[in-house]
């Protein structure tokens, strides 16, 4: 049985302290809107327009995909920021199995980097970037399953990962290649074999593609859609079930367990 | 143990063990502490006292043996244990960026609880700790000893049936151990709860109802805190001379074995009659810089068992 109400306490806390740190929450809307506006003006101007479809337009999934990347990734960090404050010494005590911290915690990154998403698209909408063509079926789901896959990711760096010392190396060598070597700057197909290879092993491509089928649709000039819509969403539902897994397992694993138990504890046998 | 019997004990343990690697934490502690009963587990650092309550609390699992808390097996029944224990651990168990009534919201939740029931034990515990008008500051802003408060009443906010405090008042000023200590008496006196302690401040378990010392992970010595101290004399005598060992040397027939300390050696004396203590102070004469004698108390004990003298 699901216990409902620690999970909602994980997600609600997780809420409050995203509003509450406006830095982090800025931030999340400054980086895109960079991006777009920055680099998307400036590779559209060599590139110009391919089939009536600015750059700028063809980056709005992309953008979309990295606020929730972001955001996902952040939040699900802050598992082991809790590890290093003490947070987690409350989540460990309770009374449920202590896999439902790894699911409450993913939910809660997802839910992060939706709200962000939703907040970015307003903005988007207001600049007139949102237009009528979006379909806003596949949108809702393209945002869940993106969410929950980028938490995944999250998750999975979050378990193996001992303290936030790490987080240079974890924005070098996580963050970034899954954000460059994914659909969001340029499409799939067009790739070279190598980064082509590397990009449809990246889940992260799918829930960018998933994106563009909600705001592009699949184009005959190939900036659309890369893959089928069932395709996105089949591999995102995978990957996440499959990291909620490994994520769990290595979060109760005594090896990697007892010793995190010493860290949140101060010594061994005091 | 049969279940009629199981459901008086509090904590029931035996043959636990805790190994890690070659490393062996606790070395197969056997303990029984009734319920209700305030239990002070000492022992000098690295002891095994903390891997016992982790284990206890279900945080780590026994290498061997195998223990029921609150009538549940805490490998098997791991969530019930912890529904029906509170744990303090000895570094804060808080969000600093919350405030104090967003803490115990969270904490509540986790325990199932609705936000009525939370809002109602917060204020009530919150009153009890000296809080009640701090509840809308965040964790951040506190000092340590409200903290600390904060922290029992994070551990309380369920009602355990058993308290788990491990070195409840580490790091703290004598003022701020003092009131976390009027704290945890008037909670006591309310509910009746049972109480696992451990602690280095050895005059905080002069109130227990019971101590056990435990060294290398064996448990060496317990009772309730009067008789062990009774156990160990009714003296300590401190002998203070330039050359210790040779005065140690030449005593120790008499007194018996000692704790050397610098240039001081504590022997236990038996007797009440201090007469003879006299005698030999003047026997001495100018061997000696001093020679004085004092009841001896849970300190002792602590030291005696530390050096493994006893």
């Amino acid at each position: 049985m699901m216990p409902w109400r620690p999970v909602y306490a994980v997600l609600e806390r997780e809420v409050v302290r995203m509003f509450r740190q406006r830095t982090r929450l800025v931030a999340a809307m400054v980086r895109p809107l960079i991006w777009l506006f920055v680099i998307g003006a400036g590779f559209g101007a060599v590139l110009g327009q391919a089939s009536g479809l600015s750059y700028q337009q063809f980056l709005v999934p992309g953008v979309l995909g990295m606020t929730m990347l972001f955001g996902a990734m952040l939040a699900a960090l802050t598992v082991v920021y809790d590890k290093e404050s003490g947070v987690m010494r409350m989540l460990i005590v309770a009374p449920f199995a202590h896999y439902w911290i790894v699911i409450g915690k993913m939910l809660a990154a997802a839910l992060a980097a939706i709200l962000q998403a939703l907040l970015l698209m307003l903005v988007l909408a207001l600049l007139g970037y949102v237009g009528q063509e979006t379909r806003f079926g596949v949108l809702v789901l393209g945002l869940i399953a993106t969410s929950l896959a980028c938490a995944g990711i999250g998750m999975l760096v979050a378990a193996f990962t001992r303290t936030l010392d790490n987080f240079a190396a974890i924005m070098n060598f996580v963050i970034f290649p899954v954000f460059f070597l994914s659909g969001s700057l340029y499409p799939v197909n067009q790739l070279p074999a190598l980064l082509k290879a590397v990009a449809l092993a990246n889940p992260y491509t799918y829930g960018v593609d998933l994106l563009k089928h909600a705001t592009l649709g699949v184009l005959s000039s190939g900036m659309g859609a890369d893959f089928p819509l069932a395709m996105d969403l089949a591999v995102l539902a995978g990957f996440t079930l499959a990291a909620l897994i490994v994520a769990s397992w290595r979060f109760s694993q005594e090896s990697a367990y007892e010793p995190m138990i010493h860290i949140l504890t101060g010594k061994r046998g005091g | 143990m049969n279940q009629a019997a199981d459901s008086l004990l509090a904590v029931h343990a035996s043959g636990l063990v805790k190994r890690y690697g070659q490393l062996v934490a606790v070395d197969g502690l056997d303990l029984d502490i009734p319920s209700g009963q305030f239990f002070g587990l000492l022992g000098p650092n690295g002891s095994g006292k903390t891997s016992t309550i982790h284990m206890l609390a279900t945080l780590i699992r026994p290498s061997r043996g195998s223990a029921r808390v609150a009538g549940h097996d805490v490998v098997h029944e791991a969530v019930k244990v912890r529904g029906a224990i509170g744990l303090v651990f000895q570094d804060s168990a808080l969000d600093r960026t919350l405030t104090i009534s967003e803490n115990l919201r969270f904490a509540g939740l986790l325990y199932d609880l609705t936000p009525a029931v939370i809002r109602e034990r917060s204020a009530e515990l919150l009153e009890l700790f000296g809080l009640a008008d701090k509840s809308n500051r965040p964790v951040g802003s506190l000092s340590g000893g409200m903290r600390r408060a904060l922290d029992i009443v994070r551990g309380m906010i369920h009602h355990p049936k058993i308290l788990f405090l491990d070195e409840p008042t580490i790091g703290l000023d004598l003022p701020n151990r003092r009131n976390i200590w009027r704290f945890i008496d008037r909670l006591r006196a309310r509910t009746g709860m049972t109480v696992l302690l451990t602690t280095h401040y050895l005059e905080e378990a002069d109130s227990c109802d019971r101590v056990a010392f435990i060294k290398n992970g064996k448990l060496v010595q317990s009772g309730p805190p009067q008789q062990l101290v009774e156990s160990l004399g009714r003296h300590i005598v401190e002998v203070e001379s330039r050359d210790i060992d040779a005065l140690a040397q030449r005593l120790s027939p008499k007194l018996g074995p000692c704790l050397k300390d610098g240039e001081v050696a504590q022997f236990r004396f038996a007797e009440e009659d201090v007469t003879p203590l006299a005698r030999l102070q003047s026997e001495l004469g100018a061997q000696i810089k001093a020679l004085r004698w004092r009841r001896p108390n849970l300190n002792d004990v602590f030291l005696w068992i530390a050096e493994g003298k006893i």
